[in-house]
């Protein structure tokens, strides 16, 4: 596993204290998990998705993230209704491993209240919490 | 029938397996997961998750499959291609690592392969793994052939109650002189313990309740008698509703570590060193 400054929080995204990341895309948030996430999983090789309509509060768990060494829980940054998942991480969920917040973003969501968004942390808030 | 073998880089029990393999002829696929296998695990994982066994520390490798049935950790997969399904429940996916191997059951499956198993275990051992074995009183002849043949590293015996309960928690008739046969061989045993989960049973009533701290203690007594001694490691265990196959005894409340005291108080009497798990 890497060290905290080896691996990538980009600028422009929002963070959440269990490891999942937030981005606001018009009235839609799209959410994945964090590169620190995934390097904790090792190579996933299976993750379990809601379907469109679902709906959790913020911190409730949307779906898992399973590796050869353990099965994580995935949190809601933010919470709302499930608009879309990608479906591309059923046959191919290493996509979360090589690009954590490009191709292998997790689901779609429309928010209770985008306000909600302020909540989250930055990208120097996050690694803040990380190293902690 | 086409095999493969899902493996991880540096894995020693995974070599044991392919060793053991190759000494026979079998063909097979190796997919080593960590390098081009990965891909072709994800695959076989995502048809099959629910089958896969997950330990304490992830999946169980080596990953054996044929086909048809998964079969998972050295012991398991070791016995598999020595004797297919007969040695289901003799012989079952293991949770210890290094140079540990536990999953060895003498009283889990059928007797009539004994020799089979013993097989299986004198392999494991003659590649430098150390046996942990389990028992709870059945075979002992099984156990006594163990033991002549110094196989175990450590053996866990399973007392699950005093013996006039013991049929009716394992929901079968059992023989008690086989019983205390295998408590008296114990702890001749290099390393040994004995155990007691406060089981939950069906009472002549018809009354779902767990074993009292008399009961336990009449379970203490056993050993006792059986050995001539009340120096042994003695363990009690709470039992795990979550994990009960029976509705019934999936709705009864836990015992709590303060309930235990009781049990270990009265085992005592019997067994200076009981105690309860932490």
């Amino acid at each position: 596993m890497k060290k905290v400054e080896e691996l990538s929080f980009p600028d422009g995204i929002l963070y959440y204290k269990e490891h999942t990341w937030a981005k606001k895309e018009g009235g839609l948030i799209r959410v994945g998990i964090t590169d620190y996430a995934q390097d904790q999983l090792g190579d996933i090789i299976f993750i379990e998705l809601p379907v469109i309509g679902d709906e959790f509060a913020t911190g409730n768990e949307f779906g898992s993230a399973e590796s050869p060494k353990t099965v994580s829980s995935l949190y809601m940054p933010v919470g709302g209704i499930i608009e879309s998942v990608n479906n591309k991480l059923e046959g191919s969920p290493d996509l979360v491993n090589s690009d954590p917040y490009g191709a292998g973003w997790m689901i779609m969501v429309k928010p209770y209240d985008l306000s909600k968004l302020a909540g989250l942390l930055s990208s120097d808030g996050y690694v803040s919490f990380l190293k902690e | 029938m086409s095999m493969t073998l899902f493996t991880s880089t540096g894995c020693l029990r995974c070599k044991i397996v392919k060793r053991f393999m190759e000494e026979r002829g079998l063909a097979y696929e190796e997919k080593d997961i960590k390098a081009d296998g990965r891909e072709a695990f994800q695959k076989f994982y995502t048809a099959n998750r629910k089958s896969v066994y997950r330990g304490p520390e992830g999946i169980e490798f080596p990953v054996f499959f044929d086909g048809v049935e998964i079969r998972q950790g050295l012991g398991a997969v070791i016995a598999y291609l020595h004797s297919g399904k007969k040695l289901d429940g003799l012989v079952s996916v293991g949770t210890l690592h290094k140079e540990w191997v536990d999953g060895l059951h003498v009283s889990g499956g059928d007797p009539a392969h004994a020799q089979e198993f013993l097989s299986v275990l004198r392999y494991l051992k003659g590649n430098n793994m150390k046996l942990r074995v389990d028992t709870n009183g059945k075979n002992s002849h099984i156990l006594r052939q163990v033991f002549d043949e110094g196989l175990a590293s450590q053996v866990v015996m399973d007392v699950v109650g005093p013996i006039n309960l013991y049929g009716l928690i394992l929901g079968e008739t059992v023989d008690a002189h086989d019983i205390k046969e295998s408590i008296a061989l114990i702890p001749r045993f290099s390393e040994y313990r004995f155990e007691t989960t406060v089981a939950p049973l069906i009472d002549q009533l018809g009354k779902v309740r767990y074993m009292t701290p008399r009961e336990v203690a009449e379970a203490a007594r056993l050993i006792e008698e059986s050995t001539g001694s009340k120096k042994h490691p003695y363990l009690i265990l709470s039992f795990r509703p979550e994990k009960a196959a029976d509705p019934l005894f999936k709705a009864l409340m836990p015992i709590t570590p303060q309930e235990l005291l009781a049990y270990r108080t009265a085992a005592r009497e019997y067994l200076v060193f009981a105690d309860i798990e932490k």
